[in-house]
């Protein structure tokens, strides 16, 4: 492409085509009658083909060595009080959009077997897709959160009237939670405008001001744990597995694939960036949570009977990670925390989708009412038992990188808690392998015998999210040179 | 052609093949087989093309993706060991696939086997040309997971599940050590060139206690690995598996791959003067230990699984004192001539449909004319008969040892020398000299692995013979190559001591000649000298009562914890949000009865507010 072109493409919000197309699509969604359930699912659908290819585009075009944040928008919103529409990405905004773009994509087309109020389920969907976008995009910090509440509200209706097992518990458990989280935060978040001055919401001029010292010492728990609580961290995690087993497929997907990320970048995004001596200060005894995190919650994942609550707790313990790696705030522990909530978001899709299969057809979810599923439905069975496998870091798949990075970052900076953290990894291997055990292999339990196998159609995305994991398992240079440059500069002498 | 095209050409044609089989004919059975057995043969043919072009100094290296301390490299090292095991790899990758098709004939997993051993053979290939630490942890992990997949390859079979699951978590525990080995290594040299890991000048420059752990932390994935006390319990079980798989993986190649890591980073194990006696004892220790389990039993496939285990610590035993050449040696005679007892094993069990010892010789085994060759050679060769492979090896292993160590260390080392060469013909005189009015009970139901025997397997048996031929005649003139490996592996072989050479004649004679007094004579009982002690005959079937004791203390501790662990969760974690929760919802009932409209209550509470009201106010 000549010059020319290049100038009318950088012309082209591409961010805000991103964070703005689901909305569009949610506008003709809320529009199209609720009879037309195939139209409704079928502009889902595209929408989320169009971000992919969107994301896609952000990913190619975005320079690694160029400037830090790229494909900058800024227009004035509130200048009075400092408030303006800024969007821009860096490395690390970029592989999370890719993330969230994949994930809703494959989760629209999983959930193309849904019956009850498909207008009012992709309408809500399109929401959290929406507010999701906008926080890997925002650049302004007031934008940054009302995002972040935009992508969390719709979770109690998805849950609460589409889920299943014990959903209005566990869709209020989950408001009272993340409404407690944001509880923390908004007076910190306040707290820091004032502080800086009171002129802008702009989260590149906010890091530019040196906090004081004592300042950021005091307010830097109140980001972490703010945000944490959506990282699922030790001990407010509580919601996380109950959330994941009430909620529909896609949901679920969405919750513990994309959601749960959130937490952790703006733990990077607001706490590192802004306070950095804060996170230094504090980088031990969180470092020791998330630690507990991993150890805790394979242990206790090795006791839960539903699917769902496995990989739920599963999930605590692979979060645990990303947690420790933010805490190391060295390059590697960053970039494999980074890494981590990519392959993690990826995995637990494809761990949910292939549940989900499952309990769509079965209505059951007890691993030991199961057996010899790898024989009535080798196919769906398969995709599980990938999912199983990244989920014990074997190499080939994107998680190992992740999990390597950590390690080497946390024996160097913490190395009895690097040790607890690699040796929990013997206990990811027990509880997935009794998984595999119980429900796949052995003799097959003649109670399944009408499981359909997967169709065609409905394997296309799992296979597109097992692709996605082999891809980053095997040219991990992919994710880490775009976001090496990014953590660096979080990680730099500021 | 290049070296390194061959070398890239060879590590990938299995991986093609493997996705070819899986993934594009899972239904054209006949082409999934053949693309693998197509894939198996280029690979043989390119690893000895490059073994005779001979070793290349300089490592072949391409740029695989940044990380923090410089650009992280795909490499592919082709020096001696590199080559000669590359080389030994393949070709019993290509025996057992070609065996295969006769052995595997009927089954319904048929394209997902061939599948999973081409998996298994780029893994393998991958490995052993790896340039880079971290490379051949990748590939190490990978054979690990093959050897998972193919061990419950017959996922239906609840022990072969069981089994699967036992191999992936023994050698997860040793990996885990690797892993932190590896990064401390990492971290202290900041590079994982395996070359540039060799280096004494750079091995130096780490603290001696540093060092000794590193070492140690590497140990334990190689006891992961080549099941080696105390993780080694995985390696009988996994004889749930297919039993070319038990020949390929599990004797052959996959469980020699620790002893293969252990030759590579040589340097490193005897950089500190405890760690190699460290090794040599658990290496000598499993030998023993492996051997008396070998004594008493009589499934056939667990006969050989054991011996594998005290094979491969003998291995150890010869690298642990020093000898890179002994080690090596015996890692290529073992595996022809284990792979080859494999082999015929699992043709006496295709035809007869037994695993046990007793029912294969009462059933005619010795009919098997071929098979009954090989099974002799390669038992001779196992138990060290000269001019058998194995012999020359094991000599090799046993003067390395008889020149660094005291006597009753050398000593222990001949007694398990002997116990082999007894096992050994225990086996060969069960299935060659039945005798159905021996004591010996046969088993109440016989087990097979797969499917009863039938009369579609006289055209499978063809294709089995081969294999077994080829590998028949390895294991008998494979011990000539002494200097050969010596040559590649780049050090002097040690000079045979006369007088050890003939103790080791007569000590395996010995073994043997035992066996036929007790096994092979005409009339003979059939009971072995463990036997007349029962208790000893208990503790040796039992297996030491290693397995119950993990089974009954680190088992049970373990799900204690995490029950622990789920019980703070349900009833400590949960259970106060919830309380929380409630208290808030009784909080606010209590705090709506207050304006529940009631006169008096509201005249109460203005008469006590004003009275504090009064009483703050005084006090100011």
């Amino acid at each position: 492409m000549n010059d020319e072109e290049a100038m009318v493409m950088d012309r082209v919000p591409l961010l805000s085509a991103i964070v703005l197309s689901p909305l569009l699509a949610l506008l003709v969604v809320v529009a199209l009658p609720g009879r037309c359930a195939r139209a409704i699912k079928i502009v889902s659908t595209l929408s989320g083909l169009l971000t992919v290819a969107l994301a896609l585009l952000l990913w190619v075009r975005f320079d690694p060595t160029g400037p830090r944040y790229q494909f900058v928008e800024r227009v004035a919103w509130i200048p009075s009080f400092g408030v303006s529409y800024h969007l821009g990405v860096d490395g690390i905004g970029v592989l999370m959009t890719l993330l969230n773009a994949i994930v809703f994509f494959t989760g629209c087309l999983s959930m193309s077997t849904l019956q009850e109020r498909v207008k009012e389920y992709f309408a809500f969907m399109l929401m959290l897709v929406i507010g999701v976008f906008g926080v890997f995009a925002s650049l302004d910090l007031f934008f940054f959160f009302f995002f972040y509440e935009v992508a969390l509200l719709p979770m109690y209706p998805l849950i609460a009237i589409w889920g299943s097992t014990r959903k209005e518990y566990a869709a209020m458990k989950l408001t009272l939670f993340l409404l407690a989280g944001s509880a923390l935060l908004f007076p910190a978040l306040l707290s820091l405008y004032w502080t800086a001055g009171g002129t802008t919401w702009s989260l590149p001029e906010l890091a530019a001001f040196a906090f004081p010292e004592r300042y950021q010492l005091v307010l830097y728990p109140f980001i972490y744990v703010g945000f944490g609580v959506l990282a699922g961290m030790f001990p407010f995690h509580g919601w996380s597995p109950t959330g994941h087993v009430a909620a529909p497929t896609a949901v679920s997907m969405l919750h513990a694939g994309v959601l749960m990320k959130l937490g952790a970048f703006g733990i990077l995004r607001v706490g590192i960036e802004l306070l950095p001596l804060g996170a230094r200060y504090w980088a031990g005894p969180f470092a020791v949570l998330a630690t507990v995190n991993i150890v805790y919650g394979a242990l206790v994942a090795l006791q839960q009977r539903d699917f769902k609550f496995v990989i739920g707790f599963s999930s605590v313990s692979h979060m645990g990670i990303v947690l420790l790696g933010l805490n190391l705030l060295t390059p590697d522990g960053l970039n494999g925390a980074v890494l981590q909530m990519f392959a993690h978001g990826v995995m637990t899709a494809l761990f949910f989708s292939a549940v989900g299969f499952i309990y769509d057809q079965a209505h059951c979810r007890d691993i030991d009412a199961f057996g010899g599923l790898a024989r009535q439905v080798p196919i769906a069975s398969a995709f599980f038992i990938v999912a199983g496998l990244c989920g014990m870091g074997v190499p080939g798949f994107a998680s190992f990188w992740a999990e390597l990075l950590v390690f080497i970052g946390a024996v160097q900076r913490f190395p009895a808690l690097g040790v607890l953290a690699i040796v929990a990894l013997i206990v990811s291997a027990l509880f997935m392998l009794r998984v595999f055990r119980q429900a796949f292999f052995g003799p097959a339990n003649p109670r399944w015998a009408a499981l359909r196998e997967i169709t065609p159609w409905l394997a296309t995305p799992r296979v597109l999210l097992v692709a996605v994991l082999l891809v980053f398992g095997f040219f991990p240079g992919l994710a880490l040179d775009l976001i090496r440059g990014s953590t660096a500069v979080l990680v730099g002498s500021r | 052609m290049s070296s390194t095209a061959i070398a890239l050409l060879l590590t990938l044609a299995p991986l093609a093949a493997f996705v070819l089989a899986l993934v594009v004919f899972p239904r054209q059975r006949r082409v999934a087989s053949a693309t693998v057995v197509g894939a198996g043969a280029l690979s043989l043919g390119g690893a000895l093309w490059l073994l005779r072009a001979g070793p290349m100094d300089a490592p072949q290296l391409w740029p695989w993706f940044g990380a923090e301390r410089g650009t992280m490299a795909f490499g592919l090292l082709l020096d001696g060991p590199n080559l000669l095991f590359g080389a030994v790899v393949a070709l019993v990758a290509l025996a057992v696939m070609v065996y295969s098709l006769g052995y595997m004939a009927g089954d319904r997993g048929w394209s997902r086997y061939f599948a999973l051993l081409a998996l298994f053979a780029w893994s393998m290939l991958s490995f052993v040309y790896a340039a880079n630490l971290l490379q051949m942890f990748i590939f190490w992990e990978l054979v690990g997971l093959a050897s998972f997949l193919l061990i419950g390859f017959w996922y239906e079979k609840p022990a072969a599940a069981a089994a699967a699951r036992k191999a992936f978590i023994m050698t997860r525990i040793g990996d885990v050590g690797l892993m932190i080995g590896m990064i401390l290594l990492f971290n202290a040299t900041g590079t994982l060139d395996v070359r540039e890991l060799s280096s004494p000048q750079l091995l130096g420059q780490i603290p001696q206690a540093r060092l000794a752990l590193i070492a140690l932390l590497f140990f334990a994935g190689v006891v992961g690995k080549s099941a080696q006390f105390p993780l080694h319990t995985w390696l009988p079980d996994a004889m749930e598996g297919p039993t070319p798989v038990s020949a390929l993986l599990h004797s052959a190649t996959m469980v020699a791959a620790g002893v293969y890591l252990f030759a590579r980073f040589h340097p490193l194990f005897l950089a500190v003067h405890y760690v190699g006696q460290i090794v040599l004892g658990v290496a000598l220790g499993t030998a023993l230990l492996a051997a008396t389990m070998a004594l008493v039993e009589r499934d056939i496939k667990r006969v050989l699984a054991y011996s594998s285990i005290s094979q491969l610590g003998f291995m150890l035993v010869g690298l642990a004192v020093g000898s890179l050449h002994a080690g090596l040696f015996h890692l290529v005679t073992h595996a022809f001539f284990k792979a080859l007892l494999f082999l015929c094993a699992g043709a006496y069990i295709h035809h007869y449909g037994s695993n046990d010892l007793v029912v294969l010789g009462r059933a005619g085994g010795r009919t098997q004319r071929w098979t009954t060759l090989g099974l002799i050679v390669g038992a001779g060769a196992l138990a060290g008969l000269p001019p058998l492979a194995g012999f020359f090896s094991k000599e090799a292993v046993l003067a390395a040892l008889a020149e660094h160590q005291p006597l009753p260390v050398v000593a222990l080392a001949y007694l398990c020398s002997f116990l082999t060469a007894y096992y050994s013909f225990r086996m060969v005189f069960l299935i060659v000299r039945p005798n159905p009015g021996s004591a010996a009970v046969a088993p109440a139901a016989a087990e097979h692995d797969h499917h009863a025997p039938s009369a579609t397997h006289a055209g499978g048996e063809r294709a089995m013979l081969g294999p077994i031929i080829v590998l028949t005649a390895l294991a008998a003139v494979a011990g000539l190559g002494g200097a050969y490996i010596g040559r590649m592996a780049g050090v002097t072989p040690e000079h045979p001591h006369t007088l050890g050479m003939a103790l080791a004649i007569a000590v395996a004679l010995a073994g043997v000649g035992l066996a036929w007094l007790e096994f092979g004579r005409r009339g003979a009982a059939q009971l072995g000298f463990v036997a007349r002690v029962p208790a000893l005959q208990t503790l040796f079937e039992r297996r030491w009562y290693i397995d119950a004791f993990y089974a009954a203390v680190v088992g049970r501790l373990l799900d204690g914890v995490s029950r622990l662990c789920a019980r703070v969760e349900a009833r400590g974690l949960d259970a106060s949000v919830d309380g929380m929760a409630r208290g808030t919802v009784a909080g606010g009932r209590a705090a709506s009865d207050v304006q529940g409209g009631r006169l008096q209550v509201y005249i109460g509470a203005s008469v006590l507010l004003l009275a504090v009201a009064c009483y703050l106010v005084g006090a100011l």
